[in-house]
């Protein structure tokens, strides 16, 4: 299984935010579910993949192509969603799939057709006319459309209801059965991320916190839910965050099997992503 | 680039479709007399500058540029679009505007010759690229919003200086006067500037964009 996407070493200074030292590679076939707080560098290090903004250091690479020297070759094998819709109001989907259609050399009609009936999407209707769901799916449509062996989406999930969510992400999973394709998904969505991403990687301040395989992770994680007096007699190199409340405390434990070995009358929950992100972020700032 | 040239078109399809109707419109204002027939050359100038710059804010408000980047057309395909893309609407705007000026010169209805009002409109087109060899780099660097203050400047110097120029010699001041070769060759000399300095703007958007950072 060949690396889609491998991201080493990236940093990019803006003077008053650091994307610092990122590294992640996104094997073929898998999901890659990029994580953190918003302005944690998500958007950024996406921006640096399709070279929108410019790096100041580091390197990535596409199918084993560098994503600036070789970045037409790369930009063939990519499709993207963005944040929010890219396209003019005025245009409408039929209009938009003949300007694709000529700007990506794989471009597949049927395929991008297909997917605006899929998602009901009316074809002679102005974009205007579309809710943001509407306009989110017609930018999945456009991605599919041009035949990517790697998409690449920047929270294309949010603002969206769990139904549509969640159809979307059965699309994902449909898209990556071929092992020659990937996904890098950013999204602070985490429970979409706990459904589809196979790997996830945790930015928080411009910094990769963790990448690794997401079930591997939440099961070496774990939640400890204590009192007062337990918590204190924890070792704190155990635990990579705590919440002290009025009735309790929570912990994230980092080796959960590791930590019940030691202790073994507390009890350590399962997590999710979203605990995990909650604990370091507000850790963080104590 | 070619969908990025349809792109344009088909985003100011209405306002190309107004714009052509104005001519003729103005075309009508010519043949009843309330205008002159230079009018219709002063058009290509107000086309050659407005398309290109709705074009530009319509991509600045769609954020149009940063999913074109992303597509294999990158940052020098956005580019040469737009530079073609003008280039198209200045064409069209001279063939329109001295087509129909030349129509009506040998309906008879104007006492220019079909060769004076084809130099007219050629004249306009030639100076509407100077000015957009001006502008495009600006809206490629500011953004429409900031660059139409820039054109504007840009406009007021050029025709301004015109207009003061004309009123000097009208009012017969003397101005030096540029020896006869110099006014013989001056279509040619004016055309190969137009064209040179479309080029070099062309290159210095290529360079702003490069930079630029989404």
């Amino acid at each position: 299984m060949s690396n889609a996407l491998e991201v080493s070493h990236l940093t990019k200074d803006y003077g008053s935010f650091k994307l610092d030292d990122v590294s992640f590679t996104v094997p073929g076939g898998t999901i890659m579910g990029l994580i953190g707080e918003n302005g944690a560098g998500k958007s950024t290090t996406i921006k640096c993949i399709l070279n929108l903004i410019h790096r100041d250091g580091g390197e990535i690479s596409v199918f084993g192509r560098d994503a600036v020297r070789d970045e037409r070759a790369v930009k063939t094998q990519i499709g993207v969603v963005l944040d929010e819709s890219s396209f003019h109001e005025a245009l409408n989907p039929v209009q938009i799939g003949k300007i694709l259609s000529k700007l990506h050399p794989n471009w597949d009609g049927k395929c991008y057709g297909d997917y605006l009936r899929k998602f009901e999407l009316p074809e002679k209707k102005a974009v205007k006319t579309f809710s943001r769901g509407m306009k989110m799916k017609l930018s999945i449509a456009a991605a599919f459309g041009a035949k990517p062996r790697l998409l690449i989406l920047d929270e294309a999930t949010s603002g969206l209801d769990p139904v549509v969510r969640d159809e979307i992400l059965d699309e994902f999973l449909n898209f990556i059965q071929d092992e020659d394709h990937a996904i890098l998904i950013s999204s602070h969505i985490t429970s979409d991320l706990e459904k589809a991403a196979d790997y996830v990687t945790y930015l928080h301040k411009g910094r990769v916190v963790l990448s690794e395989a997401k079930d591997e992770l939440l099961d070496t994680y774990g939640k400890l839910v204590c009192g007062r007096s337990d918590l204190e007699r924890v070792d704190r190199s155990l635990l990579a965050g705590s919440r002290v409340g009025q009735f309790g405390c929570e912990a994230l434990v980092k080796n959960r099997h590791t930590f019940v070995r030691r202790y073994p009358g507390l009890t350590v929950d399962p997590i999710t992503l979203e605990d995990i992100m909650v604990f370091t972020g507000k850790g963080d700032a104590q | 680039m070619t969908g990025l040239i349809y792109k344009d078109l088909a985003v100011l399809r209405r306002q190309l479709s107004t714009l052509l109707v104005f001519i003729f419109v103005y075309g009508g204002f010519c043949i009843t007399g309330v205008f002159d027939f230079s009018i219709l050359g002063a058009l290509i100038a107000v086309f050659g500058l407005t398309v290109p710059m709705s074009s530009v804010a319509l991509d600045d408000a769609a954020h149009w540029d940063r999913y074109a980047i992303a597509t294999p057309a990158g940052r020098r395909g956005v580019v040469a679009a737009k530079y073609v893309f003008t280039l198209l609407v200045v064409a069209v705007s001279v063939v329109a505007a001295g087509g129909l000026m030349v129509c009506l010169s040998l309906a008879g209805l104007t006492k220019t010759s079909p060769e004076d009002l084809v130099l007219i409109a050629l004249a306009c087109g030639v100076l509407t690229l100077l000015l957009d060899a001006v502008i495009l780099p600006c809206l490629l660097k500011f953004g429409a919003e900031k660059a139409r203050i820039i054109s504007m400047i840009t406009f007021v110097v050029i025709f301004g200086g015109a207009v003061l120029l004309g009123g000097m010699a009208k009012d017969q001041f003397a101005l030096p006067q540029p020896p006869e070769w110099l006014l013989a060759a001056l279509p040619v000399l004016c055309g190969l500037v137009a064209v040179i300095g479309f080029f070099i703007s062309y290159c210095v958007s290529q360079g702003i964009y490069a930079k630029k950072e989404f």
